[in-house]
């Protein structure tokens, strides 16, 4: 896979450019970088629903902690 | 970035923890490792993978939000993905992103929205929809498979603390900036995807109402905190009340033990509330409050097992009624799971057909009643099972079982047949193999390792009392515990390795619970017969090994012969041989003479036919000396007992067996003592008839002599056959029909304790004893005295003879018979001798005077003695009333009983 990856650089960058629109079309709110980990992980075969699950579960830890900094602030 | 390589998913999680939390690593260690327990769960995914179908769903969902022209433009985009083939796991990636899509319009709305994406996929397996699977703290439902329902269970606990961090610290202003952000934005997206994850977790009101769009939902009635949350589901519901259906939503997480959105577990009174804000007519409010009760009892018995499954010195009892309570939480789960997908279906269908299969809390009501009364069982009987373990838990679990419900019953009896199956295992193992596996101490069979093997029978094992569980009587843990302990002993100190299979033929332990059930069922008859069986076996086994190899009621003969004297020609000739030696001091007597003599006795005697075995184990044992004693005073027969039989034998017995043969050997040799003196009598009778002046005292001596010769047999007359053959018959007939080695133990020990009380050898007859050896001190005394008394008269008769025959010689030699002088001298040496004669008669008397008194008085502690037998052997030694005439106090008594006696005739 990584030999292929390498070999057809343009190609992944282009699949990542279409993947980031359908990202952005569906309304995510992945950017590229995070994006880019999702794919790497669906594609050994993690489960999406999982990993759907922890991302948001990750989203709302993270605007927790935020709004008890901006509590404590 | 963009290259897809190969990293491995852990260091890939990690990055993207770091990257949608912006922290460093260190500090999202927590949620790095929920992610990785999360994806580790749910590695096979729960949904088909079809790119085709999750790019329609795609589609649908867009045109559903109005964007046709995003529609097209998604589905260019994806054959330009497909064209590229890059990806192999295309579906994947639009799963996952449909899976975090939002819709931009009304992103409050997310939850409801979100789960009618599936309209098609949703009812075709209602077990593993992914709906559960976006939301874990669902999944024990999903799966059937306790393990998983575990592991998901530590998932939901992370949620749920994530969950509450959340909600408590938001303030409003950061939430209100955010929430006038443009929704398209990413980070107004994050937010409010957060708060849509948030539905089903517990959401306190105020956070979630300063979440709420400032655009969305013109139909939003006044600001009643909660029902923003409830309203995407009902959109036609304009007051302000809760609808039933988010109710029902509510009251199954309730169902879980986890808090709803109305419904909490409110911490001071201990139950799940519903919120006293919430507006909601009475009788919903009533019904759901009734069907929160499940919540509370669910996580009453969820924390039980949560708390001792892991706790390993709860021992295998306690593990089987955690896993067996594991089964029925189980079995509630399931019927929970059914429930939610009947809900989910509903949600798919749409408002408009929810009307006659709908779920409704009244429905529910109906349908959870007897998960209810089942929970409620389970729920007490873990309260009453706090703090107990092993056979007392299963005792308590029993004591449930006596119920007139026959639900209940099955119920608990099934629980029983799980939690009693570590027990009958134990038990089985125990009566068939006699090993003792017990390393949580549950068992009600103890085992004392310090105990050595010479005293295994009496001390190594015990009863544990609290263990025995309820429905094993203390008669059947008794045998159980007697069981084992004879196949240890038969192993451990008879060295006897038959194989258990051997011993009872209906060796077979129950392995499965379904066994256990069955022998809990019949405990009266299969179980009861099986111990038994059991024990029947065991037992008659022990006992044919301790006779036929170790000749146990041989060794129980030979007691009786040698150490009880019922040997008695044995014993007279060992007297015989032994009387020179024994009338020496004890200190010059030395073992080995003694034991020569013995031998010879043996050798002389019958007793040389008995078993060689016995007749090795005899001996001659010399008692501690203390100055002044004879032989007579120490001698002693010994016998040797060792192994197995010293288990029936044991250091107090011979003890006994010590005391009880000084006793009879003293009362033997008083025996043998008045038989010489009648023996004098006899010889010298004649031979002192020449002396008239003798015949008053003789006489004296014959009637102090016959009076105790008359004392001494009705003695051994009751020693013989009141005490020795009576107790001894009892013995060998309670011996003969011993079911076991303890009956024989019991018999034997009551044999010794009769013996010794009868034998005046215990405490309370202290005060006969003492009388009965000055006694038989008298009789010795009397011994002497006649021995004195023979020997002077005999000297002076052969002087007088000598005297006479000199007479008569000098007369045949013709001269005078005797001189004056001669003549003299004799009388004068006649006259000295009848001087001593009333020296003796008094001594005679005396002696007579002072054996008369100790008899009276033993006569009067007999009558007052307790002991039946006793007060008979004072009328034998009383039989003409000779000591009563003389006796004041004999009289008294003796006429209380004998004048009623005489009014009688």
């Amino acid at each position: 896979m990584a030999s292929a990856a390498n070999a057809n650089l343009n190609a992944v960058r282009e699949t990542m450019d279409v993947l980031l629109e359908i990202s952005r079309l569906l309304n995510t709110g992945l950017d590229m970088e995070s994006l880019s980990i999702c794919v790497r992980l669906c594609e050994q075969g993690i489960n999406p629903e999982a990993l759907s699950a922890v991302i948001k579960e990750l989203r709302k830890a993270s605007e927790s902690l935020k709004a008890s900094e901006n509590s404590t602030n | 970035m963009a290259t897809l390589d190969q990293k491995s998913p852990n260091v890939l999680l990690q990055s993207l923890c770091c990257r949608i939390t912006g922290k460093s690593e260190a500090e999202v260690a927590h949620q790095f490792q929920y992610a990785v327990r999360v994806i580790g769960n749910n590695y096979a995914p729960t949904i088909e993978r079809d790119e085709f179908l999750v790019s329609e769903k795609i589609k649908k969902e867009l045109l559903k939000q109005r964007r046709e022209a995003d529609a097209a433009l998604f589905s260019d985009l994806h054959r330009k993905l497909q064209t590229q083939g890059v990806l192999k796991h295309r579906w994947s990636v639009l799963y996952l992103m449909l899976s975090l899509s939002e819709d931009p319009r009304k992103p409050s709305s997310r939850a409801g929205n979100y789960s009618a994406l599936f309209p098609q996929a949703l009812p075709r397996d209602a077990h593993s929809t992914p709906f559960y699977c976006t939301r874990p703290q669902s999944l024990a439902l999903g799966y059937g498979d306790r393990t998983t329902g575990l592991s998901a269970s530590v998932g939901t606990s992370g949620i749920s603390s994530l969950g509450v961090y959340t909600l408590n610290g938001p303030t409003p202003t950061p939430q209100s900036l955010l929430a006038g952000q443009p929704p398209q934005s990413a980070a107004g997206g994050g937010q409010l995807l957060g708060s849509r994850l948030a539905w089903a977790l517990p959401v306190s009101s105020s956070p979630s109402s300063a979440l709420a769009p400032p655009t969305t939902r013109p139909l939003l009635g006044p600001p009643v905190p909660c029902t923003r949350v409830v309203r995407p589901r009902r959109d036609g519901d304009a007051t302000g009340e809760v609808s039933e259906a988010a109710l029902v939503r509510d009251i199954l997480y309730v169902f879980q033990g986890i808090d709803g959105k109305f419904i909490k577990m409110n911490a001071q009174d201990n139950c799940y509330k519903i919120d006293s804000k919430v507006v909601l007519c009475k009788s919903l409010r009533d019904t759901s409050s009734r069907l929160a009760e499940l919540g509370w009892l669910h996580n009453k018995v969820r924390k039980y097992t949560d708390a001792r499954s892991l706790d390993r010195a709860f021992g295998l009892v306690g593990q089987s009624f955690c896993a067996s309570l594991h089964q029925e939480l189980k079995e509630y789960y399931r019927l929970l799971s059914v429930l939610h997908s009947q809900l989910q279906v509903e949600d798919d269908q749409g408002v408009n057909m929810c009307t006659e299969s709908n779920l409704t809390l009244r429905r529910l009501l109906v349908w959870m009643y007897d998960p209810k009364v089942r929970l409620k069982t389970l729920a007490a009987l873990v309260d009453f099972c706090q703090g107990r373990k092993g056979g007392e838990l299963a005792s308590a679990v029993h004591a449930y079982g006596k119920t007139g419900d026959p639900q209940m019953r099955a119920l608990v009896q099934h629980i029983l047949c799980l939690v009693s199956h570590p027990i009958l295992n134990f038990l089985y193992r125990w009566i068939y193999d006699g090993e003792l596996e017990d390393t949580y101490h549950e068992f009600f069979v103890a085992s004392d390792p310090n105990v050595k093997t010479d005293r295994l029978w009496h001390d190594k094992y015990s009863l544990r009392k609290s263990m025995i569980p309820s429905f094993i009587t203390m008669d059947q843990a008794r045998k159980v515990l007697l069981i084992g302990k004879s196949i240890n002993f038969l192993h451990q100190v008879c060295h006897d390795r038959t194989p258990p299979s051997k011993i009872t033929p209906a060796s077979k332990s129950a392995d499965t619970p379904k066994d256990a059930a069955e022998l809990l069922s019949d405990l009266e008859g299969a179980f009861q017969e099986k111990i038994d069986t059991a024990y029947f076996d065991t037992s008659k086994y022990l006992l044919d090994v301790l006779n036929h190899n170790y000749l146990l009621l041989e060794h129980l003969q030979a007691m009786r012969r040698y150490l009880l004297l019922g040997q008695g020609d044995f014993i007279r000739h060992l007297m015989d041989l032994l009387k020179p030696e024994l009338a020496r001091p004890a200190t010059t007597l030395y073992q080995h003479n003694l034991t020569g003599i013995l031998e010879t006795a043996v050798r002389a005697t019958n007793a040389q036919f008995d078993n060689a075995e016995i007749l090795k184990r005899l001996d001659v044992r010399l008692l501690e000396v203390s100055p002044g004693d004879t032989g007579w005073d120490v001698f002693s027969l010994d016998y040797h007992v060792d192994g197995p039989i010293a288990t029936v034998f044991t250091r107090e017995c011979m003890g006994h067996y010590l005391r009880v043969f000084n006793f009879l050997w003293r009362a033997k040799r008083m025996e043998y003592t008045l038989t010489d003196i009648w023996k004098g009598q006899m010889c010298n009778a004649k031979l002192l008839k020449t002396m008239p002046e003798l015949s008053g005292v003789l006489h004296q001596c014959h009637i102090l002599a016959s009076e105790m010769v008359h004392f001494i047999h009705q003695m051994q007359y009751y020693i013989t056959f009141e005490v020795l053959e009576c107790s001894w018959d009892e013995l060998w007939n309670k011996v003969q029909q011993a079911q076991d080695l303890d009956h024989i133990i019991a018999a034997h020990e009551v044999f010794l304790d009769t013996i010794i009380s009868r034998c005046l050898l215990d405490n309370n007859s202290r005060s006969l004893l003492n009388q009965l050896r000055a006694i038989f001190d008298q009789i010795i005394e009397f011994q002497s005295a006649q021995d004195s008394l023979y020997r002077s008269a005999l000297e002076e008769l052969s002087l007088r003879l000598k005297y006479e025959e000199k007479k008569q010689q000098r007369e045949e030699e013709g001269q005078w018979g005797v001189t004056a002088e001669q003549e003299a001298e004799e009388k004068k040496r006649i006259q000295e001798f009848q001087e001593t004669i009333p020296k003796m008669r008094s001594q005679l008397r005396i002696l007579t005077h002072f054996y008369q008194s100790i008899v009276q008085q033993f006569l009067v502690l007999l009558m007052t003695s307790s002991d039946e037998s006793l007060r008979f052997l004072s009328f034998r030694l009383d039989f003409n009333e000779h000591y009563r005439a003389r006796e004041p106090r004999l009289r008294a008594s003796l006429g209380a009983t004998r004048g009623r006696r005489l009014s009688n005739i």
